[in-house]
């Protein structure tokens, strides 16, 4: 076989993968889509999410609460503007605490958000970008947040 | 004190860098005898002043400085000695004089360099140089370490307590040792192309140096996973965040590359391939390191949130990634000679492998900066879940997976299949065995399909090794039974990895339970007996231990201590989870809030973990082998 034959089958070949790789990444990309939402926008939109969605924003304090003999702990993350009660099942991340930046992960049905992941972050200073836009926005930043 | 000290030693560096760049454009034409002497000293200098603003560094976080800002920050008094010597490394600043440190330190061991002729030394030197400005410039711009503080404080604020942890203490160096060096391999692979000084003394040099950079990403990657999975208390060791896909990317590039290198070795084949994974690999570390310190994504653990820093970054980036690649595109070398692809030998096996990990690694990238660009166009914010990354790239991966079994053995030119019976054989069998499993019961598809794949990977590597064992051992050379195997046994490695990935992820267990002390509780095969809760006061935290029971039919077999720790500095508590290693699974506690009497408890059974760390060590052992070769 000439030289330039094999190129061009390798070149086939290459393509063939691409292409296969580029329909997988297209049909896993959409269903696996996670969109974030800030607290007002989950109520502007006032639609039930039955995929999953996260929502940031800071734990309201005071509001945590666990509910006795059992792993579910209940609280409310606000944007100092709408709030949005949360159930959660499990062991909360170490960062999580009243009045620090939370990103929940869940469904969100008949104005409860049922999730069973939450993500603090790792520097305890760290405040998710989109979450201080908002609250830049609405001039409710507080410095202490940083 | 100590911080002007560091100051003066950083502003020395970049004026010693940027006379050497002078220096170099100036003489680049007539070769003085005395230009070289100069100029192999300026780099040198280079080093020595990068080292000493390094110690200065380290000295103020010994000496808990709190006049320097960096330090006051991110240190306390009363913290353990080896943290203080981590401290340095454990944020934005100091990691990047770190950054900059290896960076003259591969330049300067690379200034050694005999075999290679000294034209392209001396320009490989120039290209670091000019990076080295570019980082220093940085550094001084928008992220000093040695700040002065404005304040006079007696106590800092402490290091974040999660970080304080010795596999965190020495991940940032060895991931760096693979990040920073592929700058190395990008200025060789320029100035190879600008002196047309491709030739087999240069691929020499540059494998070594790719492979060891590929190693340090391994170990780094590996170490960094390990903490993960013992630290976060979640469970898991890889989570497809965006932090760590950065480090994932360069190190599939990094596979490709050191594959590619061995193909050129046998006939100087694809020279312009591997110039673009050269450059790929950098730029894919900066790209990395751009995605992590600007905060551009959300990420579980984004570094610092500045956006005058992420644009700088971009700007390195863009610049060093462009240059190189509109240089290549000028300068592209001939490619001298045609070769049998097609067949069934050792170098169409590495073209594939080459194009595998290329598209594994842009379906990564895609994965990692899909939010990116759905944002900037829609502005809507949306993350890419897990499942997308391992439906995506596992599957494409999975070719390559299947060939490297026999890769090794394969001659370079010869149309070898009919040696390869017995282990074609072999797939055959494994392969009727687990169909016939997967109709027989409804056990899981993918972890049916890693099962096979990782046995099919570790059999033919092993009667590899046993081949090519009883050749020398009949010739008495029993050197080159260790020496030649460098590439199977890290072949092995990654079988064995494969095996704990699919055994740990498919069949992983997961109970919550909520406990009273002296309650027992069952999972599977076990119980489990929550004896006591204390607390106790230990160097700088507090904490509170649970002491487990671990029992068979009433027989103890092992306590496992879950931790929550308070660090009063910070105000931070973490989690230390309680971890029974075992080769064949690992048991793994978390003590979590109290609720009255009962605490709540998370078990995972994680089965074959450890085959994981395993398969991550022999891989490095064989890249080690094949390294000293």
């Amino acid at each position: 076989m000439r030289p330039n034959h094999q190129r061009l089958i390798f070149i086939i070949f290459s393509i063939l993968l691409l292409l296969f790789s580029v329909f997988l990444i297209l049909s896993n990309i959409r269903s696996n889509v996670i969109f974030f939402l800030t607290p007002s926008e989950l109520k502007n939109e006032k639609v039930e999410y039955y995929d999953k969605i996260r929502i940031g924003g800071i734990v309201k304090p005071d509001s945590i609460e666990t509910i006795k003999n059992s792993n579910e702990i209940k609280f409310i993350i606000s944007d100092n503007i709408s709030e949005i009660n949360v159930s959660f099942v499990g062991i909360p991340p170490d960062l999580f605490k009243e009045g620090s930046g939370v990103v929940a992960e869940g469904t969100y049905e008949n104005d409860m958000l049922i999730s069973k992941k939450i993500y603090a972050k790792h520097d305890e200073n760290y405040m998710p970008s989109d979450i201080a836009e908002q609250l830049k926005k609405n001039n409710k930043w507080n410095i202490n947040y940083k | 004190m100590i911080s002007y000290l560091g100051n003066f030693f950083i502003i020395l560096s970049l004026i010693v860098s940027i006379i050497s760049i002078i220096f170099f454009i100036i003489n680049k034409k007539n070769e003085k005898i005395y230009f070289e002497v100069i100029y192999y000293i300026n780099v040198r200098l280079v080093f020595l002043f990068i080292t000493l603003a390094f110690c200065c560094l380290l000295l103020a976080y010994l000496l808990s400085d709190f006049t320097n800002l960096n330090v006051f920050f991110n240190s306390h008094t009363n913290k353990p000695l080896i943290y203080k010597f981590a401290g340095v490394w454990s944020n934005h600043e100091g990691s990047l004089l770190l950054w900059i440190l290896i960076m003259s330190t591969y330049t300067f061991i690379f200034s050694f360099e005999k075999k290679i002729n000294k034209k392209i030394i001396n320009w490989t030197i120039f290209f670091q140089i000019i990076m080295i400005v570019g980082f220093l410039l940085f550094m001084i711009l928008t992220s000093n370490p040695f700040t002065i503080n404005p304040g006079n404080p007696n106590q800092g604020m402490g290091l974040n307590p999660i970080l304080q942890d010795p596999a965190l203490a020495i991940h940032p160096p060895l991931l760096y040792s693979g990040y920073v060096g592929y700058s190395l391999v990008l200025s060789m692979a320029l100035s190879g192309l600008i002196t047309d000084g491709i030739e087999k003394n240069w691929i020499q040099v540059i494998k070594k140096y790719s492979l060891f950079c590929w190693l340090m990403l391994t170990l780094g990657i590996g170490v960094g996973s390990f903490w993960a999975y013992y630290e976060l208390g979640w469970g898991g060791w890889w989570f497809w965040d965006p932090v760590e896909n950065a480090s994932l990317m360069p190190w599939l590039a990094g596979i490709a590359l050191i594959h590619s290198l061995q193909i050129l070795n046998q006939n100087l084949l694809l020279k312009r391939w591997i110039i673009f994974l050269s450059i790929l690999c950098f730029s894919l570390s900066l790209l990395g390191t751009f995605l992590v310190r600007s905060g551009i994504l959300m990420s579980v653990h984004a570094f610092a949130n500045d956006s005058s820093r992420g644009i700088f970054i971009l700007l390195i980036f863009l610049v060093i990634t462009g240059f190189s690649f509109l240089l290549f595109i000028i300068k592209t070398p001939t490619q001298n000679k045609a070769t049998s692809l097609l067949e069934i030998n050792k170098t169409s096996f590495l073209i594939i492998n080459n194009i595998i990990m290329t598209i594994a690694c842009f379906t990564v990238l895609l994965g990692t900066i899909y939010p990116l660009i759905i944002e900037s166009i829609t502005n809507e914010r949306i993350s890419v879940g897990a499942p997308y990354f391992n439906s995506t790239v596992l599957p494409i991966l999975f070719p390559g997976l299947l060939l490297m079994a026999i890769a090794p053995a394969l001659s370079w030119g010869k149309n070898e299949l009919k040696n390869f019976i017995l282990q074609i054989r072999i797939l055959l069998i494994i392969t009727l065995i687990l169909m016939i499993i997967y109709i027989l019961s409804n056990i899981n598809l993918w972890g049916l399909i890693g099962l096979g794949l990782s046995f099919w990977i570790m059999i033919s590597s092993i009667y590899q090794i046993y081949i090519k064992f009883l050749k020398n051992f009949n010739h008495r050379k029993f050197r080159t039974i260790i020496s030649n195997n460098g590439s199977i046994i890290a072949h092995l490695g990654i079988g064995i990895l494969i095996l704990g990935i699919t055994v740990s992820s498919v069949w992983k267990k997961e109970y919550i339970y909520n406990m009273k002390v002296g309650e027992i509780k069952t999972i599977q095969g076990y119980e489990i007996k929550l004896e006591e809760v204390k607390q106790f006061k230990v160097d700088n935290y507090e904490t509170l231990k649970g002491k487990f029971i671990l029992q068979q039919n009433n027989k103890k077999i092992a306590t496992i201590v879950p931790e929550k720790r308070y660090y009063a500095v910070s105000k931070i508590v973490t989690t230390e989870a309680g971890i029974l290693h075992q080769l064949k699974q690992d048991i793994y506690l978390i003590i979590g809030e109290n609720n009255t009497d009962y605490w709540s408890v998370k078990i995972y059974q994680n089965p074959l973990v450890s085959f994981i760390w395993i398969g991550i060590f022999i891989s490095f052992i064989g890249g080690l082998i094949s390294l000293k070769r």
